[in-house]
């Protein structure tokens, strides 16, 4: 009998089946890749519970943390594994942990002022570096002749020449990982940062011209060799920077034709940058230089050409790639330091060794800040130099040269090697622990982290142009000269090279900035609206918390419905007519009541569900609709908005403006309109809720852009009138007509959103007369059924305004009761006019106060739950009513009401008679059917 | 040199009070002065054109008027100079000073008004102390002149956005008419011009003998 053939039966012909193997243990073959996973997830992790307190690392940076549970973790395996694993190898750490994060500060260096500060960088850079070096080795030298070093410590001026150039160079990780939580200005970051980076080149070419001289012994140096360590110096460093570029052209060019493969894009970026590194390391070039140009130099155009998610792409990976190789670093510092077997500990170097980096640092420093501010515009102080002194932090590469050092032929190797690990520590720790308070102390400029503004950006660019003219007529070549010819050679040639001829075309920094802003205000406004929403904040003119919420939302309102012709602030709050403002507060009871149905389809309305695409789509179609309105609002004359809107405006709201007109020349029976609506305040109170807003504010966040807007735009007018104190300004007739233009606009913004609460909206400014009753009952009970979906009753209520529309036409002067009393009676009657002194505050408005809001919505929403509020406010109105949700629903008890005057009300029955009676005691002349016939109700 | 013995020596003491300049640079100055001047007592406008680097200055107008611009003179009345002597040149050089390290808070103050004033008036074209909106956009339209591709009605939108931006950072209580000047310093509250309205080359020496 023959065994089966099959893939889990053979396991191979070298391994005498001992019985079908079903697992078999691999470790070996997965060894290293599954180390790495795990040390990067410890570290990952480790992060984590960093940052759980966020006490702990607002004083204690990153770096320290990492190093320390390196060193504690070193200890467990050094206790487990009774020797030392897991060292930080140099090797690892110049092909794989360096290159990330060179990558990421080349990349996302501010490039302006970089290039601004570049003769101050490149000083500190080369000569803070050679001076640095030479004083250190040479001073420990002298240390060491003077016998106060262990005899031990075997080495010539050679070795400590060659100890002093790993030893002296400010290292960019350390820097990076510390200055990036004290938050310095920008000037002395980018000076401090831009240091540690272009020191790469003097720090590699010191490193390898000593490493040779000790290799040679000092008895066959020549003096050829002097000269050629000062020529590999600019071998080095130019070749690596043109390397930089070089690779940077390439990559650029690369991704004007990526076009059809959007996906890779990325790639391309950390490809490129990576053989970048490599290139430079194989001709041992300056590696960290070769990226960081490249970096630099690249990301104008690689920006420009490759698509928005690429863009996110690169930034993330790129920072989650360099954030955890810093991590891993830091870690495994602090795990090296345990290997006892590489140290040699000797006090004097070590003592001698720190005194004179921190020394002759600040005396470097001192030195040529003298120099610099010579020249400098803004000449660097003394608290910049201290700062800049005490923030020359060593770190893991000086750990990974000093590592790189051959034993036999550098003797003091473990000296230099305990060394340098306590340097490192101390620099990290003691100075990257201490740096923020002195940074506090000293008042040192912070950075202040404002948006980006259009003005800011508007005027920069106009100063430069302005200073390249001066310097032009002055007739100095200066800097600014330089740059701007440097612009115009960038704009003629290279961009028009390495840019998509798509992307060089709107190529503008003043027009990119205004997009950005223009997208993020369109996103900031759909967020907002959300609070609008959901949070009662808006709500009460009392609220402390309403006049930030306002003072913003006044502002997008304006930048969003943006007219130039007409800048006055308070449009959003002058006097509309009454129709609008009565249109705005009934919206509000029709959204408040209509929506709520669609929540049951908040799956599928949740941006989580919707797929990218479409939120960029409408992120661009806001913006699309954004700049066209802006257009269209220069264009259009000041009091006629609705006739100047665009062809395709026309053809896609074609109906709602035919309304918009219908209602613009209504019928005068305002004077005999029963509710005074600018008093109608309250009813936003009412429309939300606490636990609508804990279980759903998110989703309705999602799900409503549109609507929001009108939302928060009615919420300003009623706002406006409730707190006539708040606002003292005349209204300009101006204003108005914007106000106004900007509630349509709004609107149709709105139906970008969702096409349903628009129409709500719309159908809340339509007058309903006696004859239109049964459509709105109809329409009313196929919203209370329940059984109805959101789509069903928004085809409902269009079909509906379409009837009335028609209606209305033939209905002429005839004065119809508001829709409001039809589709909500509680909101109209809670919107009665209220006391002006608090002691008389109707009941909804004290119960606001105290924090719980009452729910109008329910009838239309939940008839089984009733809110607590309601009840209370029937039991203080003494009504004997059955509970109203056990009552017939509203359109039946009007019927009802019509035909049976005595038939027990219900709460929300008591309230339009209320209302009209009060109302009709005002104005006698009312002869609106509806009121009267509420009145005989009662 | 020769040039030198032409100003005369009571223009020069002059110069050094008002505009913090070293007699080197005025030397300097005034040399290409009566370069541009073709050996004139006065500039005309006309004199900005044979400058051939500024050709390509997209704001090029703005500025060269900015320089017969009486305000910026210091000058009493506003409105346009025809001519400028070399005493006005200079004034108009001192704008771009850069700051001194003994400066206390007071002058820097001072120093960055006035500075900010020079490009105020640069946009204030019709010397009503008001940046208005038509005003913004011409400014606009210059700063975007560069780039063919990009269409005025975005220059427009973009003066319309940063207009609004303005309004709204200058406080919603008043009918926004256009940028005052003490708008424009609201403005710029927080962001340092330091960098970003001098010309080193007035600072190659130290200014030890101005005052």
């Amino acid at each position: 009998m023959h065994p089966p053939a099959g893939p889990a039966a053979s396991p191979g012909p070298a391994a005498p089946p001992a019985g079908a193997e079903l697992l078999r243990w691999q470790w070996q073959e997965v060894q290293v890749p599954c180390l790495v996973a795990a040390w990067i997830l410890v570290a990952s992790l480790a992060k984590i519970v960093f940052h759980l307190s966020r006490k702990v690392t607002s004083i204690v940076p990153e770096s320290c943390l990492l190093i320390l549970l390196g060193l504690g973790l070193g200890g467990i395996v050094l206790a487990v594994a009774k020797k030392a694993k897991y060292q930080l190898e140099p090797n690892m750490f110049f092909l794989f942990l360096l290159p990330p994060i060179v990558l990421d500060s080349g990349y996302f260096m501010p490039s302006r002022l970089f290039f601004d500060n570049i003769g101050a960088i490149l000083t500190y850079a080369v000569v803070g570096t050679l001076w640095n070096s030479f004083t250190t080795g040479t001073a420990l030298w002298g240390l060491h002749q003077a016998g106060l070093m262990d005899p031990g410590v075997e080495a010539g001026l050679m070795d400590f020449l060659l100890f002093g150039s790993l030893i002296s160079a400010v290292d960019p990780v350390a820097v990076l990982a510390v200055f990036e939580e004290v938050h310095v200005n920008e000037t002395l970051f980018i000076i401090v940062f831009g240091e540690s980076l272009l020191n790469d080149a003097v720090t590699v070419v010191l490193y390898k011209v000593f490493n040779s001289f000790v290799e040679l012994g000092p008895a066959h140096i020549h003096a050829t060799d002097y000269v050629k360590g000062v020529a590999s110096f600019f071998l080095v460093s130019l070749g690596g920077t043109a390397v930089g570029l070089l690779f940077a052209f390439l990559l650029a060019l690369i991704t004007r034709f990526t076009k059809r493969v959007r996906i890779i894009e990325p790639l391309f970026v950390f490809l490129l940058a990576y053989v970048a590194y490599l290139a430079a390391e194989m001709v041992s070039l300056s590696a960290i230089l070769a990226v960081t140009f490249c970096g630099i130099c690249c990301k104008k155009y690689v920006e420009a050409n490759i698509s928005q998610k690429s863009r996110t792409t690169v930034k993330y990976t790129m920072k989650t790639l360099a954030s955890s190789s810093e991590t891993i670093i830091f870690m495994f510092l602090g795990m090296s330091a345990v290997d006892t077997s590489k140290w040699a500990w000797d006090t004097a170097l070590v003592l001698g060794t720190l005194l004179f980096i921190l020394l002759f640092r600040a005396v470097g420093v001192v030195l040529q800040t003298y120099v610099l501010n010579r020249f400098r515009l803004i000449p660097l102080d003394r608290i910049d130099q201290v700062v800049m002194s005490y923030g020359g932090l060593r770190g893991a590469v000086a750990f990974a040269l000093v590592i790189l050092l051959d034993r036999d032929k550098v003797k003091a190797k473990d000296y230099f090697v305990a060394t340098t690990i306590v340097v490192v520590f101390f620099t990290v720790i003691v100075q990257g622990l201490t740096i923020k308070p002195l940074v506090t102390w000293l008042k040192v400029k912070r950075s202040d982290h404002h948006k980006p503004t259009l003005n800011e950006e508007l005027h920069e660019h106009a100063f430069d142009h302005i200073l390249a003219a001066v310097e032009d007529i002055v007739g100095h070549h200066g800097y600014h000269y330089w740059r701007d010819k440097w612009e115009q050679f960038d704009k003629r040639y290279l961009s028009q090279l390495l840019m998509r001829k798509s992307a060089y075309r709107l190529r503008d920094e003043i027009w990119d900035v205004y997009y950005k802003l223009n997208i993020r205000d369109a996103i900031s406004f759909v967020d907002q609206g959300g609070h609008v929403l959901s949070a009662a904040k808006l709500a009460l003119p009392s609220m402390p918390s309403r006049t930030s919420m306002s003072e913003s939302s006044v502002t997008n309102l304006l930048r969003e419905s943006g007219s130039g012709a007409c800048l006055d602030l308070q449009v959003i709050d002058t006097v509309r007519s009454r129709r609008d403002k009565e249109d705005a507060a009934m919206h509000h009871v029709l959204r408040g009541s209509l929506y709520k149905p669609r929540r049951r389809y908040k799956a599928s309305y949740s941006r989580h569900f919707i797929s990218p695409d479409k939120q960029e789509r409408q992120d661009k179609e806001i913006f699309r609709q954004n700049m066209k309105r802006r257009l269209e609002t220069f264009k259009s004359t000041k009091h006629n908005i609705c006739s100047s809107k665009s062809k395709a405006r026309m053809k896609e709201k074609g109906r709602k403006k035919k309304d918009i007109s219908l209602t613009s020349d209504a019928p005068n029976g305002r004077t005999h309109r029963s509710v005074p609506w600018q008093e109608a305040a309250p009813v936003l109170v009412m429309v939300s809720s606490e636990e609508e807003e804990s279980d759903s504010s998110e989703t309705e966040r999602e799900d409503d852009e549109g609507i929001v807007f009108i939302a928060r735009a009615t919420d300003e007018v009623l706002q406006g009138k409730a707190t006539p104190g708040r606002h003292r300004h005349s209204r300009t007739q101006q204003g108005s007509c914007l106000a106004s233009s900007s509630f349509l606009h709004l609107q149709s913004k709105a139906d970008l959103g969702c096409a349903k609460p628009v129409v709500c909206a719309k159908v809340s400014g339509v007058w309903l007369g006696e004859l239109l009753f049964s459509v709105a009952l109809e329409a009313q009970q196929s919203l209370l059924g329940g059984s109805c979906t959101p789509g069903l009753a928004a085809k409902a209520l269009v079909w509906w305004q379409s009837l009335l529309a028609g209606l209305r036409e033939r209905a002429g002067a005839m004065q119809y009761p508001p829709l409001s009393f039809l589709l909500c009676p509680q909101a109209a009657w809670m919107s009665a006019p209220a006391p002006a002194s608090s002691r008389h505050r109707p009941p909804w408005q004290r119960r606001s106060c105290r924090g719980k809001e009452t729910r109008l919505t329910w009838l239309f929403t939940s008839p089984r739950r009733p809110p607590k509020s309601c009840q209370w406010i029937c039991r203080k109105r003494g009504t004997k009513a059955s509970p109203p949700w056990r009552a017939s629903p509203p359109h039946r008890a009007s019927r009802r009401d019509r035909s049976t005057g005595d038939s027990p009300a219900p709460c929300w029955r008591s309230s339009p008679s209320r209302r009209a009676r009060r109302c009709r005691s005002r104005s006698p002349a009312s002869s609106s059917p509806a009121t009267s016939l509420r009145a005989a109700g009662r | 040199g020769r040039q030198w013995q032409e100003l005369p020596p009571g223009k020069r003491k002059k110069g050094e009070r008002g505009s913090g300049f070293t007699s080197e640079q005025i030397e300097h100055l005034h040399r290409r002065f009566r370069q541009l001047s073709r050996d004139q007592l006065t500039i005309r406008k006309e004199n900005f054109d044979s400058i051939p680097d500024l050709e390509f200055n997209p704001i090029r107008a703005k500025i060269v008027h900015a320089f017969f611009d009486k305000r910026n003179l210091r000058q009493e009345s506003s409105g346009l100079a025809d001519e400028i002597n070399f005493e006005d040149f200079l004034t108009i050089m001192s704008y771009f000073r850069p700051i001194e390290m003994n400066m206390d808070e007071e002058q820097l103050d001072r120093f960055r008004k006035e500075k900010l004033k020079f490009l105020f008036h640069m946009y204030d074209s019709d010397h009503d102390g008001k940046i208005t909106l038509q005003e913004y956009r011409n400014v606009v339209e210059e700063l975007l002149s560069g780039n063919p591709h990009l269409e005025k009605e975005s220059a427009r939108s973009i003066a319309d956005g940063a207009m609004m931006e303005a309004a709204s950072i200058c406080g919603p209580d008043q009918v926004y008419e256009g940028i005052t000047f003490e708008d424009f310093l609201k403005m710029w509250q927080g962001i340092d011009i330091e960098t970003k309205m001098h010309v080193r080359f007035l600072n190659m020496e130290t200014i030890a003998h101005c005052y």
